[in-house]
């Protein structure tokens, strides 16, 4: 099984070729079915890889080599796949959840005259997807990497005729840029320390710890390491969203809410926690790393929880969301708590895409609503989607024994061993995570409609390729948490002890089982009261002119402003005196310069081409008679 | 040797077709029929050979030792058979409306291909001068062949007459190059075999260079190229310019590694430098001022050659690479956008307005194509470029003749991309001579395809060597 | 007689023929021109074979008579082709194509 692991990757690309190819001439129909298979297909390779995977195979034996990408001398990029359990547990995520929001999409955008395109967009995500947690070296990673940039572009963008969407996704590429920059970064500096880009020749030479030599003949410090690890974090950062590269992802809500259910909450934005999880042997060198990390990690939590406590826009609120939740990733992966990073990422695939497809079939029956303030009481209409969407709430504020009361727990209890003030903090962003969701909940699905009359008609349940899905996922948002049973209640761990041939807690003390209780009695406390302080301000909650604080929230804390001023404005400025000064009269000039040198000496070389035979052979003989002149002179220094 | 016997045969037989066949039609159908067995035989060969050489009787040797048959040269072979095939499904159409006699410009195309065999199997002067002159004379020929068109006879004499005073002096090469060593075959080449260099061999060299210089456009001998190019018959040009030129410089590439191989590294690059640097200036220079797509292909064809000069100065075991790739790559890129001429009626940049919008598959493969030419990373003609540099750069004193190739290729990117944009972003009505059939379709999306999956894996190419 | 002497002669001939070739301009003329520089060769090449004793350079003699002949018969119906369209055999009159 593990042979075909080429498959998995494949049936996506097929799916987009297909549909990208024949935009045109395809019926919906086929091409909603298509794009649906191909990832089915896809995750029934991946569940047989997974099985194969579970029962066995060491760390670093998985490698299907495909073909090599460039062989210079002794370097080698083998395009090369790692079939791990680590990259198998992404495989399930990916094309799983990936599977459900395609059915979910075939009724959602069924309206939508791109709908072929959006497929074929939405199997190129997938497939790009796939290569970034299969390759088995940093540069298929990275070519993923970029793909799943560039599929993520085409879809935040996906309804390009609205100028803001365009922006949006404009916004998200550039971040995504900056972060770029930064892997690339630590990617050369692997390559000239280490002579190698391949996870298992890197880590094994990491393996030798500080002070070991290296392949290049280097002495491995924590210097370097450091180095290469806050480069590999900065690219993480522009992915995953994390401070200060966070404000894409809000703004990439302009996609369709599937799309932001799949890149922008389930799979993309988690791939900077897999590229951290996947070099954990590079960042258990860099402690100076793994503490910028945890402290990133725990202020993007803090910050985008609070901003999330007043958005009014139902998909906004679930950005924010999203973002803190990927800082308690990061947290968890800066305490050197992989496997709760991972664990998390897992639940919170499948809550948070609960969550937004939940918002999603809101949006459907409101025609294109997104605003809570004009919704209320649509519980009565639509009562799966209240149901599955109160599971989504209650797994994600870490209700006991849901998903999310396993995943936070673990990663709270790590940071707390390692600092009790990372546990307090966290845990004040466990509290607003209850707040604004339960907020949203009332906000939308109780009370009196408060939309227009046309819409309260409109409101209907959505069909069943949009409800089959919720229930799948709100099933899962369930009992996810049951593979990561801590250590009071099982004593079988299954996913530590799945993932560990690759990835291991690091330095990670345990707490006793009283403390441990105490903690998750704290934390379950707070869901409850919170819940109740959310409903008590929901029916009072006046929606008017917000003050203070408020309106700070209500703005993110002013950071697109900040930034606008701080960078933007500065960058645009010096760009204009670059391209009024530097570029026009200096760059311009010596390019324009040089274009119309080439412009006069292709006049001047055309009038050589004479069209005369005659002179053709003269000036060969000429041109010939001074190359035996080149070549005779050449001599005497022979 | 096979396939060399079967390319006369063929031929042979299409011209007996010629006779007896009233169908234009069918002579396509013909000659791709035989075109694919060739490249079977062409492949019977390479896998016959490796049978032996797994047993240990397999001997390059041929004909006493007048043909030095190898895997590499095979492989070559096989290629070139390939590349051939797909581009007579692709511009079969259009050579059955040249002129009447479509038989015969198959047979020549069989003959053409002989020459090509025997120019990458040589092992003797003998054999290169013949495989010169078989690849030249039915050239003469097929670029005169649309007799109604008086810039098509026009070609065709200024090639015959510049391409018989080529001739000369390649004869005078090989005979001083004989003089000075007393043998034909090019592994006998020892220029200090007396202790001290031997003056005439060198001047033998000289002509030799400049003669083959001639073949594949190198300037300053590059006159003829353009004037030929844009006369000729398009679909001819598309075979002179890729699988023709390239042969040459396969057998180029193998004179200087096997023949020369003991000449002073310096003298090399100087010489050949030279020509290189005028050959990538005057193609990429004059390609800028063109007017007509077809005449700006056959400036681009002498910029290539420019680049490919460098698997000549670098002769070495990367070079022999860079060849395959960049022989490869060009003749897929170059079949390709000039399959997509083929079907415009108008050849200038204008002609190609808005070809986006009406025709998207024909601009696609012609942006995917030209994307190749100019070496953009993703395509087989970045790996192509990335190749011959690598191997000139194995010499000494070829650092600032490849930073000018670089900015040459920059200045290609103006000529390429115009066309590109031209086709989308631009408006108008370009209008189609020959339908784009389903059969044209296919072939065009492997030719684009196959630029793609070698600019991703170029090692393919290289699977016997 | 030495060798020097053939390739005196060889080299003057290659030379005529290379001269006719840049100054004729009537399309036989200069393939006659051709045609010398290709009998120039021929000469020398007959020398080296007795400097060598090697009998292979004067098969290789052979070989140029058959590919010249080829060349006649191709050159001169090209001539042939132009002479019924323009009715001059001048290559001066061929510049349709050009820049």
């Amino acid at each position: 099984m593990t042979q075909l692991v080429y498959l998995v990757p494949l049936f996506p690309l097929i799916g987009f070729l297909l549909n990208g190819l024949f935009w045109k001439s395809m019926p919906k129909k086929l091409a909603g079915i298509i794009g649906s298979t191909a990832i089915l297909a896809s995750f029934a390779v991946s569940l047989g890889i997974f099985f194969e995977v579970k029962n066995g195979a060491a760390a670093g034996q998985g490698i299907v080599h495909l073909f090599d990408f460039i062989t210079v001398g002794n370097f080698k990029i083998p395009f090369a796949f790692m079939v791990d359990q680590l990259s198998a547990m992404f495989l399930l995520i990916i094309t799983g959840i990936g599977f459900l929001i395609h059915l979910y999409s075939t009724s959602y955008m069924h309206d939508d005259e791109g709908f072929t395109k959006y497929f074929a967009y939405l199997n190129l995500f997938v497939f790009f997807m796939l290569l970034l947690v299969l390759g088995a070296n940093y540069v298929v990673m990275f070519i993923g990497w970029e793909g799943v940039g560039l599929a993520s572009y085409l879809l935040i963008g996906f309804w390009y005729k609205n100028k803001e969407y365009t922006n949006a996704s404009k916004k998200a590429f550039v971040m995504n840029r900056i972060g770029d920059l930064g892997f690339l970064i630590g990617m050369m500096l692997t390559v000239y320390h280490f002579g190698t880009l391949s996870y298992n020749d890197f880590f094994a030479q990491l393996q030798g710890g500080i002070g070991a030599q290296t392949q290049n003949g280097y002495m491995i410090g924590s210097g370097m390491t450091n180095a290469i690890a806050i480069c590999f974090f900065i690219g993480a950062m522009g992915k995953s969203a994390q401070i200060p590269l966070y404000t894409w992802l809000p703004d990439a809500m302009a996609g369709p809410t599937p799309v932001s259910a799949l890149i922008h909450a389930a799979t993309m934005v988690t791939a900077g926690i897999y590229m951290i999880a996947r070099s954990n042997a590079l960042f258990n060198l860099a402690p100076m790393a793994q503490n910028m990390i945890a402290i990133i990690g725990l202020a993007t939590v803090l910050l985008a929880a609070s901003i999330a406590l007043k958005q009014n826009d139902i998909k906004k609120v679930l950005a924010y969301s999203t973002v803190s939740q990927l800082g308690y990733m990061f947290l968890a992966l800066g305490v050197g708590a992989y496997v709760g990073s991972l664990f998390h990422v897992m639940t919170h695939a499948f809550f948070k895409a609960l969550l937004f497809l939940g918002s999603g079939s809101v949006i459907h029956a409101m025609s294109g609503e997104q605003d809570m303030r004009k919704m209320g009481g649509l519980g009565k209409y639509m009562p799966i989607t209240k149901f599955t969407f109160l599971i989504g709430c209650l797994a994600i504020s870490g209700f006991p024994f849901f998903s999310g009361f396993f995943s936070k727990d673990e990663i709270l209890a790590a940071a707390y061993a390692k600092n009790p003030m990372f546990y307090y903090l966290g845990l004040l962003g466990a509290m607003m995570t209850t707040f604004y969701m339960f907020r949203a909940y009332f906000y939308t699905f109780t009370g009196n409609f408060r939309g227009t009359e046309e819409q309260k008609h409109h409101v209907h349940e959505s069909p069943a390729t949009m409800t089959i899905p919720l229930i799948i996922l709100a099933i899962l948002s369930l009992v996810g948490g049951l593979v990561g049973l801590p250590e009071v209640f099982s004593h079988h761990h299954l996913l530590n002890e799945y993932l560990s041939p690759v990835v291991q807690n690091f330095d990670i003390h345990h707490l006793d089982h009283t403390m441990e209780l105490t903690l998750m009695g704290i934390a379950s406390a707070i869901v409850l009261i919170m819940m109740y302080v959310a409903r008590v301000i929901t029916r009072k909650e006046q929606f008017g002119e917000a003050k203070g604080l408020a309106k700070v929230l209500e703005n993110k804390w002013y950071v697109d402003e900040i930034y606008d001023f701080l960078i933007v404005r500065p960058l645009a400025w010096k760009a204009r005196i670059l391209n009024n000064i530097v570029e026009q009269k200096g760059i311009d000039g010596g390019v324009n310069g040089l274009g119309q040198l080439v412009q006069w000496g292709s006049t001047r070389l055309k009038n050589l081409q004479s069209g005369q035979v005659g002179s053709y052979l003269f000036a060969m003989v000429i041109g010939i008679i001074i190359i035996f002149a080149i070549g005779i002179f050449g001599l005497l220094y022979m | 040797m096979k396939p060399l016997i079967a390319t006369a045969v063929f031929a042979i037989l299409m011209m007996f077709a010629a006779l007896t066949v009233k169908e234009k039609k069918s002579f396509t159908h013909f000659a791709a029929i035989l075109m694919l067995g060739l490249v079977g035989l062409n492949v019977w060969e390479l896998a016959d050979y490796n049978r032996l050489l797994a047993s240990a009787q397999a001997s390059p040797d041929l004909f006493g030792k007048m043909l030095r048959v190898d895997n590499y040269a095979l492989w070559f072979n096989v290629l070139m058979s390939s590349c051939s095939f797909f581009y007579i499904l692709l511009v079969g159409r259009s050579i059955e409306k040249v002129g009447v006699h479509v038989g015969e410009y198959y047979a020549l195309h069989f003959f053409i291909l002989c020459g090509v065999f025997l120019l990458s199997t040589y092992n003797n002067l003998l054999i290169l001068f013949l495989g010169i002159e078989i690849l030249s004379i039915p050239q003469y020929i097929l670029s005169g062949s649309d007799k109604r068109n008086l810039k098509s006879s026009e070609a065709s004499l200024k090639y015959f007459l510049m391409g018989a005073f080529s001739t000369g002096i390649l004869l005078m090469g090989i005979v001083l190059l004989y003089g000075a060593m007393g043998t034909f075959d090019i592994h006998g080449f020892n220029f200090y075999a007396t202790g001290t260099l031997n003056i005439m061999g060198v001047v033998g060299v000289l002509f030799m260079l400049v003669a083959l210089g001639f073949k594949v456009s190198a300037a300053p001998m590059h006159f003829w190229t353009p004037d030929v190019y844009d006369g000729s018959p398009t679909p001819f040009t598309a075979f002179m310019a890729t699988i023709v030129k390239v042969s040459v410089f396969f057998a180029f590439m193998r004179l200087f590694m096997e023949g020369f191989a003991n000449l002073d590294p310096y003298w090399k690059v100087t010489v050949l430098g030279t020509i290189t640097v005028l050959t990538l200036l005057i193609g990429n220079i004059t390609a800028v001022y063109q007017q007509s797509v077809k005449r700006m292909l056959a400036y681009s064809s002498i910029a290539q050659a420019g680049f490919m000069m460098f698997v000549v100065i670098g002769s070495n075991a990367m070079a022999m690479k860079g060849m395959i790739i960049y022989a490869v790559a060009y003749t897929l890129a170059t079949v390709g956008i000039f399959g997509v001429l083929l079907k415009l009626k108008d050849y200038t940049y204008d002609g190609f307005n808005g070809l986006a919008k009406k025709h998207p598959f024909l601009a696609l493969i012609a942006s995917i194509c030209l994307m190749s030419l100019a070496g953009i990373p993703l395509t087989a003609g970045f790996f192509a470029k990335w190749f011959v540099i690598a191997a000139a750069l194995e010499q000494p004193g070829t650092f600032w003749l490849v930073i000018f190739a670089l900015v040459m290729a920059a200045v290609s990117l103006y000529y390429y991309f115009k066309v590109i944009m031209a086709m989308y972003f631009k408006t108008g009505e370009p209008e189609l001579i020959t339908p784009v059939t389903t059969m044209d379709k296919v072939v065009m999306a492997i030719i684009g395809s196959a630029v793609i999956v070698f600019g991703i894996a170029p090692d393919m190419l290289l699977a016997w060597i | 007689m030495p060798i020097q002497s053939y390739l005196f002669l060889s080299f003057s001939l290659f030379a005529i023929g290379v001269m006719g070739v840049l100054m004729r301009r009537n399309a036989i003329v200069i393939f006659m021109c051709i045609e010398l520089m290709l009998n120039a060769v021929n000469l020398l090449l007959v020398a080296f074979s007795k400097v060598h004793g090697d009998p292979g350079a004067q098969v290789f003699v052979f070989f140029i008579m058959v590919v010249a002949a080829a060349e006649v018969a191709v050159g001169l119906a090209i001539i042939v082709m132009m002479f019924r369209k323009v009715n001059s055999v001048d290559i001066n009159i061929l510049n349709r194509l050009k820049n």
